[in-house]
């Protein structure tokens, strides 16, 4: 009897469904309509805004939307937003490069513990970006004062006569941003040699290929996309990271995060800060777009992959 | 080049994988490894390898000790059940791998990769990449990747068991010529019997951790060292020895009450009460000649199943039941419920203990 009414339940649910899933393509759009209307409303049209006011004059009265412009870009030219786009790129770089060359030897090693021991791992890597990053920089202000840890071991080593002054420069940013900012290069790496068939390994060890060959002619090659991927979002976060430039780089070490929240926030110039923003945006995909084709480039044949 | 294998154990987290482990791979030889999954044989072969340190033993590779030798300097090369090929490499890439690794360059590198690829007849797909080839031909890449280097010896791990069965077939024939015209020591693991037999000169049978057997595949096949090794084989009747006659070793009871004659080289121990008679089905004959075989019992056919070239018969001799394998020719006036006689010769029996 259950069995029966069941049908009938089912028979009479199927046109309403039918009408509703009848083709493939109007659900994949379902399921994704949520997201991409969230996006919408959320990102796209306020960049959308951005890019608008960026066109605008700014006046006394606000911004006039009569009239189109290209002047915030022009008044963007001018050496001392050069001198802060510059450092922002060449602060974001040094972290990027500093984690790429850090994140193979620490991949490699986790890669090889047991599972228990792995999650443990990436659990320690994750800690400094749960850390508020308000709290983290006050942590690295003790630590790299003129009497703090750093300068106290290399003095007491005798590597260092005088204290080096790291506090308020771009080497401290630069310190002071790996830990936070490296998980996102270690995830996909560890996850990609964590895949990586061992097998794969020992044909090129049973080859006659040394493990440092192995590694440069077999796991380099097939795990570059996944670190190319994991240093792209590196550098995103490099280029728009806020708290510790400022609470450790101070105002002599303006980046352009800081200078955004100068125009928008303290002089309320919208349409020249929508110009800097729509400059920041093209500098950085332009940037990542150089970085993957450099990428392409050290791994000639990615060839076809299953 | 020869392999010697002397005292080889292995333990992981204190479970023994391969345990005191002895055998002597002959130069030239395709050796065989076989055993049901987790006997150790895989572990056995990485040890070989050099994937896997070994805890206790020693190997050596034409008198050379190669015991705590790396991977990378023992010039061996090996084939793996999932081919391991690189999939960010070319076909010829792939081939060429282990040369690179060797230093030959230039125009010998080239003349050799495209040798090795000329064994298993993949010329014209050496600009492809490993995943746009079928699994066969991802088969032949991965052997010609192995021979490519001249290695002193072949390692094969379940070369066969992802191909169909159709391709398997041809790849045991083709595996076996090539190994036969390179005369490369060769040494593969399988849990395939027919592969094991079709392939291999030599057959060692193994089983938790331990080499039970070794010998050419009729050998082992004909006189099963144990009751494990006749079963894992094949098909095969067991009769337990009840009682031996008086004076006459060679005459016993089996279970049921039949009166059966054993082997003349049977030894005295083994022609003992509890005791196993083992007959492998093809060994019976339903209604022998006169004087054909010295064993005969009066039975009867309970059923008869067609195998296509064999028919296989369930006969009962009183309480006994057999199995009797023969060609469907032979078979095809066989009727179920037929009396006949059911007859072997003593020396197709082999008495064995139970493990």
């Amino acid at each position: 009897m259950t069995s029966s009414g069941d049908t009938v339940g089912a028979s009479r649910l199927q046109p309403a469904l039918g009408s509703l899933t009848s083709s493939p393509a109007v659900t994949m759009a379902l399921l994704f309509a949520p997201l991409t209307l969230v996006l919408l409303v959320a990102f796209v049209w306020p960049l959308g805004q951005v890019l608008l006011n960026s066109f605008h004059p700014n006046t006394p009265q606000g911004i006039d939307s009569t009239r189109w412009t290209l002047d915030n870009y022009a008044r963007l030219i001018d050496a001392h937003y050069g001198t802060i786009l510059a450092r922002t790129v060449r602060i974001s770089l040094a972290v990027t490069a500093i984690s790429a060359v850090l994140a193979y030897p620490v991949a490699l090693f986790i890669s090889r513990r047991s599972p228990r021991v792995q999650s443990w791992l990436i659990l320690a890597y994750v800690t400094p970006w749960l850390v508020n990053t308000v709290v983290k920089a006050l942590g690295w202000t003790i630590l790299l004062r003129n009497n703090g840890v750093f300068n106290s071991i290399l003095m007491g080593l005798d590597v260092i006569a005088a204290p080096i002054r790291l506090l308020l420069t771009e080497t401290g940013v630069v310190i002071a941003m790996i830990p936070g900012h490296f998980i996102f290069v270690l995830l996909p790496l560890w996850t990609a040699i964590s895949s990586l068939d061992p097998a794969l390994g020992w044909a090129s060890g049973t080859l006659g290929a040394s493990p440092a060959a192995t590694f440069r002619r077999v796991v380099l090659p097939l795990t570059l996309p996944a670190l190319v991927v994991g240093l792209t979002i590196n550098f995103i976060m490099n280029m728009t990271a806020f708290a510790i430039p400022m609470l450790l780089g101070g105002v002599r070490n303006e980046v352009a995060s800081m200078l955004a929240y100068q125009i928008d926030l303290v002089s309320l110039d919208w349409p020249l800060g929508g110009a800097l923003a729509v400059v920041l945006l093209v500098f950085t995909i332009a940037l990542i777009w150089a970085g993957q084709r450099i990428a392409r480039l050290l791994v000639p044949s990615p060839g076809a992959r299953e | 080049m020869s392999l010697d294998i002397v005292g080889v154990s292995k333990s992981f987290g204190g479970v023994k994988a391969v345990s005191g482990v002895d055998l002597a791979v002959r130069q030239g030889e395709l050796f065989a490894l076989l055993g049901p999954s987790g006997c150790g044989k895989t572990t056995l072969l990485r040890i070989i390898a050099g994937i896997y340190p070994l805890d206790t033993g020693s190997l050596a590779l034409n008198a050379r000790d190669i015991t705590r030798l790396p991977m990378h300097k023992r010039n061996l090369a090996m084939v793996f059940q999932n081919y391991a090929l690189f999939p960010h490499l070319t076909v010829f890439e792939n081939v060429a791998f282990g040369l690179r690794s060797r230093k030959v360059g230039g125009d010998d590198l080239a003349r050799r990769v495209k040798e090795a690829l000329s064994l298993v007849r993949l010329e014209a797909l050496a600009e492809r990449y490993p995943a746009q080839l079928s699994g066969g031909q991802q088969q032949r890449v991965s052997l010609a990747r192995a021979v490519a280097v001249e290695p002193d010896l072949l390692l094969l791990d379940e070369p066969l068991s992802n191909l169909d069965a159709r391709l398997r077939d041809e790849m045991r024939i083709e595996i076996r010529d090539l190994q036969r015209r390179l005369g490369i020591t060769t040494v593969f693991v399988t849990h395939d019997i027919g592969e094991a037999f079709a392939m291999a000169d030599r057959v060692a049978v193994m089983r938790e951790g331990k080499i039970l057997q070794v010998g050419q595949a009729g050998e082992i096949y004909k006189h099963p060292a144990n009751r494990f090794i006749a079963n894992f084989l094949g098909p095969i009747n067991e009769l337990a020895i009840a009682t031996v006659e008086g004076g006459r070793s060679r005459s016993v009871v089996v279970e049921g009450g039949q009166r059966v004659l054993l082997g003349s080289g049977t030894k005295g121990e083994l022609a003992a009460p509890g005791m196993r008679l083992l007959l492998r089905p093809e060994s019976l004959q339903i209604n022998p000649a006169i004087g054909a075989t010295d064993n005969n019992l009066d039975a009867v056919v309970e059923d008869i199943v067609f195998l296509g070239g064999s028919t296989e018969a369930r006969v009962r001799a009183g309480s006994l039941k057999l199995q009797v394998s023969m060609s469907s020719a032979t078979a095809s006036s066989l009727q179920t419920g037929q009396m006949v006689k059911v007859g072997w010769s003593s020396a197709d029996g082999v008495v064995a203990r139970d493990q």
